[in-house]
């Protein structure tokens, strides 16, 4: 029974069938030369990853990630254009998973009847159910405040490059007047501006999330766009691009 | 929505693409370039990527393209300058690069040594991992040939590494 040094390679790759495999086993398991070889392979291998592999260890340039964050921006604007369509998918994955229609909210209804109402519903009044001691939303001080999975969000993504997963979505961050960062952000339960302060995550604006919309599609999305039209009020001057908004999260959001 | 997932893994993949392109070029700096335009290129066409397909081998294919590219272009550029001045220039260049050889080690020079062909194969299935298949997609050849450059190649590396007698 013999076996040729292709087979041998292609044993120490894993590409042999398992009775392929099998039969080389028991050849190198009676050749001691056979098995010198095959751990020859195996030093190769170590020794050219030994060479190679730190550098996935170097830091990467910052000019190939801003390259991307820019493309990624760029998607979420056209993204942003089709605020609409998406306020549909995201609408039908939420009756999807939720499986009934949510009865409670009831200030949902009023979002039928007008679209300026999106941006002027105040703090408070949409948020009704949410604050709870576990909720995404608390109160300290007298100010709403995020908390749980809604601040571990707004502390840690990213608008350039997050994904669509996830029920959190970053629209944009901006610096506001009053001096301190805020963030756009639409949630399952809920959308607004947070700016970040001492406390926390301080919430400006809310309302419900364009998830929430589930036969308003029209009205959710322009919803976002009144909310994006408050933050421009707010904001000091132009969005955050991606590399201001990694050097603001470094430092905590906090200026 | 694709494309943020697709610059989410991008992003991700970055250190990998970053090696293989320094074992494709055995340079740091021409590794960042080849980066630098691979990426660009990937960017570009990303609209183009399937959904559901391997990101990484579609890059890896954008890169290996890119670096055969780059290379056709250095030996015609190399053999024009040799040709219009012969002479002190070349030389030097020649020294740079034994200079770099001492820099880059027993595995580095042996790795240096082989023909591209072999060494695309080489790095692609014994560093980066990809099963002969892919790699001989990313490459754009039959199977068969992809493992007789790799057989050829890593004879060679052993016998370079003093690995067989």
């Amino acid at each position: 029974m013999s076996v040729t040094n292709e087979e041998l390679m292609a044993y120490a790759d894993g590409e042999l069938s398992a009775a392929d495999a099998a039969r080389v086993e028991a050849a190198v398991a009676a050749d001691p030369a056979l098995a010198e070889r095959i751990a020859a392979e195996r030093r190769l291998r170590d020794s050219l990853q030994g060479h190679l592999n730190p550098v996935t260890e170097e830091p990467v340039p910052d000019s190939l990630n801003a390259m991307i964050a820019a493309a990624a921006e760029e998607d979420a604007r056209a993204d942003r254009g089709k605020v609409v369509s998406l306020a549909e998918a995201r609408a039908e994955r939420a009756r999807k998973e939720a499986g009934t229609a949510e009865p409670r909210r009831p200030f949902l209804q009023r979002w039928g009847s007008g679209l300026a109402i999106a941006a002027s519903l105040v703090v408070g009044v949409a948020l009704g159910t949410q604050i709870a001691s576990n909720g995404p939303i608390e109160q300290r001080n007298g100010k709403l405040v995020a908390s749980g999975t809604l601040a571990r969000g707004l502390d840690a993504k990213l608008a350039a490059t997050q994904g669509e997963t996830g029920s959190l979505r970053i629209l944009t961050s901006f610096e506001s007047k009053a001096g301190s960062y805020c963030r756009v952000f639409d949630s399952r339960a809920t959308a607004g501006i947070a700016c970040k302060d001492k406390s926390g995550w301080v919430l400006e604006r809310t309302m419900a999330s364009s998830a929430q919309q589930a036969s308003q599609y029209r009205q959710a999305g322009s919803a976002m766009s009144e909310l994006m039209a408050a933050a421009q009020d707010m904001a000091k001057g132009a969005p955050l691009d991606a590399a201001q908004e990694r050097a603001a999260k470094a430092k905590d959001w906090m200026r | 929505m694709s494309m943020n997932r697709f610059c989410e893994e991008l992003t991700a993949l970055l250190p990998r693409l970053r090696r293989f392109a320094r074992g494709l070029t055995r340079d740091a700096a021409d590794a960042d370039d080849l980066c630098q335009q691979t990426v660009e290129r990937a960017l570009k066409a990303r609209h183009q990527w399937q959904e559901g397909t391997r990101l990484d081998a579609w890059v890896y294919r954008i890169m290996r393209n890119q670096w055969i590219d780059e290379a056709r272009a250095r030996t015609r550029r190399s053999q024009t300058f040799v040709h219009e001045d012969e002479g002190a220039n070349v030389g030097t260049s020649g020294a740079a690069d034994a200079e770099n050889l001492v820099e880059l080690g027993n595995v580095g020079r042996a790795l240096s040594r082989l023909p591209d062909e072999q060494r695309e194969a080489v790095v692609l299935v014994l560093v980066e991992g990809f099963a002969y298949k892919e790699a001989a997609e990313i490459i754009g050849v039959p199977q068969g040939t992809l493992t007789s450059r790799l057989g050829r190649g890593r004879e060679a590396l052993m016998r370079e590494l003093g690995e067989l007698a």
